[in-house]
């Protein structure tokens, strides 16, 4: 009994001859990730419209879109990414993708940050740009609407719709 | 009895009050009670065996004017949540209800806190959330508050209250740990006579936060889920529940499964934390190492699962993101097999140490009257004795269909709290088995849902840790009030009898054996001799230096 008491232990012993040595040789060994693993995203700046879809659903606000002259700016920072991959599922152009990357450690906090530039398309009317030119061109490949009507910026357009409404009752201009 | 007649009664007693019934759900009994009179209820209540789950301040001033006080009270052998509430115009005040259901006085002394209502009784006791050099008649629960408030830091309000001993800055926020809490312990030569606790310096304001126009109903899972760094899903699943309920969003069954089998390997992983964590505090490295060692595949499984190891990220409204294919439940069911055998030849080692053994048996006792005065949850309530879960007693999910055994030690100490968690995990296991097995067909998440506003709910998830309960009143796009109650908020309290009369040396395994998660609610200790006034710093895992003595 009392051999046993001070013996059982010590089977801890055979546990650990048995199981061996288990660190792994990182990062020289076989990669650690399993199939779903969910790292940094990368945006294929070539799909993207720019529409800025995933800036809405992101929730730590990692992807952000500002307004540079006459550009739009679609920035993805790193440093504030919970990797859930929400962008992801709601990007309507398939324009990200969920990577496996993980080593993200930089130096400085600029390599953390990445951009993709969009080219703003003017308004036919004010001259004002107000939406990028991609978000164009590819809204009118899936929606039948005209030139015309695309180029025009979301106030001229009511304001043309006021018009012409106002025109059908007699108004002078 | 019946759902049905336990409702009736309750109504039966909430019209002799002169209250009113608000709504009643299938889950929960909203009432109204006449300030007056609420501490009468509560005491009926509370005899009737309802445990206090927490108590929620609002701020209702833009819809009626007034502040309310939500005490949620749970009868966990009907499974139903009876939700009282007491309103008062500005300034005027509220009663406590500490007196009769002593549980009641962290979160009543938190509404006082945060959103500055008068609680009669509770005037001269010190703040126990806002920080002391938080200005005066700033209450960042208050809407007029704007969410990203920051008071400006000065030492003037610091003022008379800075003491004039000041220890070396080694605690509270300890290097090796990551979660900051602070202990004083007054010890009688090697006793400890008192405690005293000050906690909250993680308060990151995730309530208000989610109030603000940067989170909508989508994206609160995901902040829900960082509230805690080890039992995240089960804030951003039972953040989910309560707005399903809230809304009566009918959740596709598949997706409940996969809520339940993802919660139980939290369950698992957490508690196989605990345990080498246990036996690191004890001086047991080798079982720690190993402990960990046999943690690893499950943290890898959750990952397969989820695509994270930890914050998995797969909670939504409505749903899950993620599904189970079948070679995923190949591999789980394969993972699962060989832990459970690991884990059973390691307990015969483990419970056998005479050093974890002896330090752990009759240790940190909580004796059953005091687990049920604090309405304790967890483990920590079941090693008392007293048979609260969750799971059982207000299924949610799909484990209404899962058998599964509820582990109960009435000792109430160390070991028994040890025991219980040894013993869920080998039932977690059980649960995600027969889980995967029974997966039925179909989507995993609704297409469409409406959130309407102002509809109140409360849900209640088992974490590894307890009872975690989140109180919610929808609004428009985001939660109007959202109230999380985490499990260790209602363990703490109990620290202070499961540490009084006990050596120094076994502190350090009580203050752990509750598996405190502080940033839900560092384990730097401070320890003060009573005769001498000398103080110094600790941490948890000095223990057993105090043991070698």
């Amino acid at each position: 009994m009392q051999i046993s008491r001070i013996a059982s232990p010590l089977k801890l012993l055979t546990i650990a001859l048995k199981v061996g040595r288990v660190t792994k040789k990182y990062p020289f060994g076989p990669p650690l990730l399993t199939e779903s693993f969910r790292g940094a995203i990368s945006i294929d700046p070539a799909k993207c419209w720019g529409c800025g879809a995933c800036t809405l659903v992101c929730p730590p606000n990692a992807l952000t879109m500002r307004l540079e002259g006459e550009k739009i700016v679609l920035e993805y920072f790193k440093g504030r990414c919970i990797f859930c991959g929400m962008c992801a599922d709601t990007c309507p152009a398939n324009a990200i993708i969920v990577t496996k990357e993980f080593e993200l450690a930089a130096t400085s906090v600029e390599d953390l940050k990445e951009d993709v530039i969009h080219k703003m398309s003017k308004c036919a009317i004010c001259g004002k740009p107000f939406v990028a030119t991609a978000e164009i061109r590819d809204v009118m490949k899936m929606q039948p609407i005209t030139e015309e009507y695309a180029n025009i910026c979301p106030e001229c357009r009511k304001k043309r719709a006021v018009k012409a409404f106002g025109m059908r009752f007699g108004a002078s201009t | 009895m019946s759902m049905k007649d336990v409702v009736k009664e309750i109504e039966g007693k909430v019209v002799e009050f002169g209250g009113v019934v608000e709504t009643i759900t299938d889950t929960a009994v909203f009432v109204e009670i006449p300030k007056e009179r609420v501490k009468e209820f509560a005491k009926w209540l509370y005899n009737a065996g309802a445990f206090l789950k927490t108590c929620a301040g609002v701020d209702e001033r833009s819809i009626n004017s007034r502040f309310a006080v939500y005490h949620i009270f749970g009868l966990d052998e009907k499974g139903i949540d009876v939700v009282l509430r007491i309103s008062s115009l500005e300034g005027e005040a509220l009663p406590s209800i500490a007196s009769e259901v002593p549980a009641a006085e962290w979160c009543e002394l938190e509404a006082r806190d945060m959103l500055g209502l008068h609680i009669l009784g509770h005037e001269s006791k010190p703040r126990l959330v806002l920080p002391q050099d938080w200005p005066n008649a700033v209450y960042p629960l208050r809407k007029d508050v704007p969410y990203d408030y920051r008071p400006p830091s000065s030492v003037e309000n610091f003022g008379k209250e800075l003491p004039s001993e000041v220890g070396l800055p080694v605690g509270p926020y300890h290097p090796i740990l990551h979660e900051p809490e602070y202990f004083e312990l007054y010890v009688e030569g090697e006793r400890v006579v008192d405690v005293f606790y000050r906690g909250f310096h993680v308060h990151r304001g995730i309530e208000k936060l989610a109030e603000s126009p940067r989170f909508t109903y989508k994206t609160i899972p995901f902040l829900a889920e960082r509230i805690c760094g080890i039992c995240g899903f089960v804030h951003s699943s039972c953040y989910v529940l309560t707005v399903e309920r809230a809304a009566k969003i009918e959740v596709p069954e598949r997706a409940q499964f996969i809520r339940s089998i993802v919660l139980e390997i939290e369950r698992i992983h957490s508690h196989l934390l605990w345990l080498g964590v246990a036996a690191h505090i004890l001086g047991y490295d080798a079982g720690f190492m190993h402990i960990w060692r046999i943690r690893e595949p499950i943290m890898v499984l959750a990952e397969l699962l989820t695509g994270s190891r930890k914050t998995y990220g797969i909670n939504i409204v409505g749903g899950v993101r993620r599904d189970i294919d079948e070679s995923k439940k190949k591999k789980a069911l394969d993972v699962l097999r060989n832990v459970r055998e690991e884990f059973k030849r390691f307990v015969e080692v483990f419970t056998s140490v005479p050093e974890i053994v002896k330090r752990a048996t009759g240790t940190g006792v909580l004796p059953k009257d005091d687990a049920r005065a604090l309405s304790v949850v967890g483990p920590t309530a079941r090693g008392s004795g007293l048979r609260r879960d969750v799971r059982k007693d207000y299924p949610y999910f799909a484990y209404r269909l899962a058998s599964f055994k509820v582990p109960v030690y009435s000792e109430g100490d160390n070991l028994a709290r040890l025991l219980v968690r040894v013993d869920e995990v080998f039932e977690s296991i059980s649960i995600v088995e027969q889980l995967l097995d029974a997966l039925p067909r179909g989507s995993i998440a609704v297409e469409s849902y409406e959130i309407p506003s102002f509809r109140k709910a409360v849900g209640a998830v088992e974490a590894p840790r307890g009872e975690d309960v989140h109180f919610i009143i929808t609004g428009h796009g985001r939660p109007y009030r959202w109230r999380v109650r985490a499990p260790t908020y209602q363990n703490i309290p109990a620290l202070k009898i499961m540490l009084r009369n006990t050596p120094l040396a076994d502190a350090f395994l009580t203050i752990a054996s509750i598996d405190p998660c502080f940033s839900c609610t560092d384990r730097a200790v401070v320890i003060r001799d009573v005769r001498s006034g000398f103080r110094r710093f600790a941490s948890l895992f000095e223990g057993r230096r105090y043991a070698n003595k």
